[in-house]
């Protein structure tokens, strides 16, 4: 972009849509000039961003200030911090944080062991078919509606269910497994939910590590279990802690899957966030713990940009 | 290192990896394509019973309808307004650009659950007329899915070379003319792969409807949730093939149009 390059009507873009005459043939080559007008492009979204957005989401973070009122939606400005006050100091809200920050915890965690096989096994194929199959399995599973996937889930895990009828069936079980309504049953469904978060963190960054980074330890007498180990794994470590805090932030912020998996069951914040409001119109108080929510997202995310900023500018 | 050289517990993990991700797609084309009503193991045989109780079914067909349109509607707007802002993005030398694109960006990472409190409650108090409508359901979508046609459209911006739109505009195109003859068509596969992810991103919207449903206007995902609280319909299971269908289609189509060893790989 040429910085103040004179800037005729009908040069750039948004004027010459509303059609103004353009460039004489014979014109000197000032040519793609932004200017100010090349403004008039972002401006809608601009516009929308900080109306429909910025303003909304601020104005309840206020809300989560105001003191509580029952069934009053409108913000009365009688700010305190009674409502965060209650949220850290009852035993029901306060395990119901530890108890979000730790499901999403062991699903980062299970994802990670699941998901780095398979990111390996996608980045080492080079086969094009079968790379752009695998590929598209990845993308297909991840942008399927969520509660699809959760149906499938269901079927397969509730009391009775595929694997309990069959169990019991085969006589190796009388009484169901209890797989859902349960924390168990919410973890699996959000490792399902978030596996290809995972993938997708990793694959770029195990192909970035050169294969002679391996093979040169493999010559220098490694087994392939310790090449693996000391070189290729500290390499894609960047990844390996960007999709960890991603999948985390997604986890952490599900409202579907524990709903469903959990059957309401195992409280979590987003649970409380729903329940205060519409069940029970505390606004105040709901959008508050929808803050706790948003901080704790908002942290793991900031921790994610560093982790991929140093991933982006890091070795190899 | 080829892929012979893959170590076996890594196989392993990484198939039982591929089933824990298409197992439940599996199961729900099954349970929509049983004879009974319900699935067992093995199943009773294959019926398109439930696939004609969705074609004729009063919640789930109007639904899928509903988030097909409203799908389409906030993919239009947001690759409109996404592809302008990301000529913007990617030619401003303005100091703001960096902001901007943070900006944008930030539905990616707001819980949808926040997103879709925030505007209810700012559609609540205001008196915009958007409380419970159409428009303001709308709003929500083309806010989650502008990040995606941005992200997809800019990188192909970025890679684009502005010397073929500069040697337009010398033979004597105009900026408009340029840009819709020249850059355009080159970045079409980039805006396309873009609004499909629009597309299926708004199709599949949970957590930014919860807050924001209109009455009388289900969008699929929320007739599912509703319809899964109660009891598993096969019919709500044949209503997911259908989707299954078009998110498996569109990313086919998504993976002619962008090469995703680009977008995802080294």
């Amino acid at each position: 972009m040429r910085d103040g390059a004179s800037v005729e009507p009908g040069e750039d873009v948004a004027m010459t849509a509303i059609g103004t005459p353009g460039l004489a043939p014979s014109m000197p080559l000032r040519l793609a000039a932004p200017g100010p007008r090349l403004w008039w492009l972002v401006l809608p979204m601009i516009v929308l961003f900080v109306a429909f957005f910025l303003v909304p989401v601020a104005s309840l973070f206020a809300i989560s200030l105001d003191h509580p009122a029952a069934g009053v939606v409108r913000l009365h400005g009688d700010f305190d911090t009674a409502n965060f006050v209650r949220i850290f100091t009852r035993e029901i809200y306060t395990s119901s944080i530890l108890r979000s920050i730790s499901i999403a915890a062991v699903v980062s965690v299970a994802c990670l062991v699941l998901g780095y096989p398979l990111a390996f096994v996608i980045a080492k194929t080079e086969h094009a078919g079968r790379n752009t199959l695998l590929m598209i399995l990845v993308l297909a599973s991840m942008q399927l509606d969520t509660v699809i996937r959760l149906y499938g889930l269901m079927v397969l895990m509730g009391d009775n269910g595929l694997i309990n009828s069959t169990l019991r069936s085969w006589g190796v079980i009388r009484e169901p497994l209890p797989l859902m309504y349960n924390a168990f049953g919410v973890v699996v469904g959000l490792v399902q939910v978030t596996l290809p978060f995972m993938v997708l963190s990793l694959i770029g960054i195990i192909q970035a590590v050169h294969p002679s980074y391996e093979e040169a330890a493999r010559s220098l007498g490694a087994t392939r279990w310790a090449a693996f180990r000391h070189v290729a794994l500290p390499l894609s470590m960047p990844g390996i802690l960007a999709g960890t805090l991603l999948v985390f932030s997604l986890s952490v912020s599900s409202y579907v899957v524990p709903a469903l998996m959990g059957g309401w069951k195992v409280q979590v914040l987003p649970i409380h966030v729903f329940q205060q409001i519409s069940e029970m119109g505390k606004w105040q108080f709901g959008a508050a713990i929808a803050t706790v929510l948003f901080v704790i997202s908002a942290a793991t995310v900031a921790l994610y940009r560093f982790a991929a900023m140093r991933g982006a500018g890091g070795r190899a | 290192m080829s892929e012979s050289s893959v170590p076996l517990p890594f196989r392993v993990i990484a198939a039982l990896g591929l089933v824990v991700l298409l197992l439940p797609v599996v199961i729900v084309v099954l349970s929509g394509l049983n004879a009974g009503e319900y699935l067992t193991f093995p199943p009773q045989g294959l019926s398109l019973r439930w696939v004609r109780a969705f074609l004729t079914s009063p919640t789930f067909m109007p639904a899928y309808g509903f988030s097909f349109t409203l799908a389409f509607g906030a993919t239009l707007i947001s690759t409109v307004l996404g592809t302008m802002a990301s000529v913007f993005l990617t030619r401003s030398t303005s100091r703001w650009t960096g902001t901007l694109r943070g900006i944008f960006m930030l539905p990616i990472v707001l819980p949808g659950l926040v997103l879709g409190l925030a505007l209810y409650v700012f559609y609540a108090t205001t008196d915009l007329g958007l409380s419970r409508s159409l428009t303001g359901l709308l709003i929500g979508h083309v806010l989650v899915t502008c990040p995606f046609v941005i992200a997809t459209v800019s990188a192909a911006l970025v890679g684009f070379d502005l010397s073929l739109e500069e040697a337009a505009r010398s033979l004597g195109a105009t900026a408009l003319g340029a840009f819709l003859r020249i850059t355009l068509p080159i970045i079409a596969p980039a805006i396309s792969a873009g609004s499909i992810f629009a597309f299926i991103i708004s199709f599949g919207q949970f957590d930014v409807n919860l807050f924001l449903s209109i009455p009388n206007l289900q969008p699929l995902p929320l007739a599912m949730y509703a319809s899964l609280r109660y009891a598993f319909e096969p019919t709500a299971a044949a209503a997911g093939i259908f989707a299954i269908a078009l998110v498996a289609l569109s990313t086919i189509a998504t993976s002619r149009l962008v090469s995703f060893k680009r977008m995802f790989g080294a």
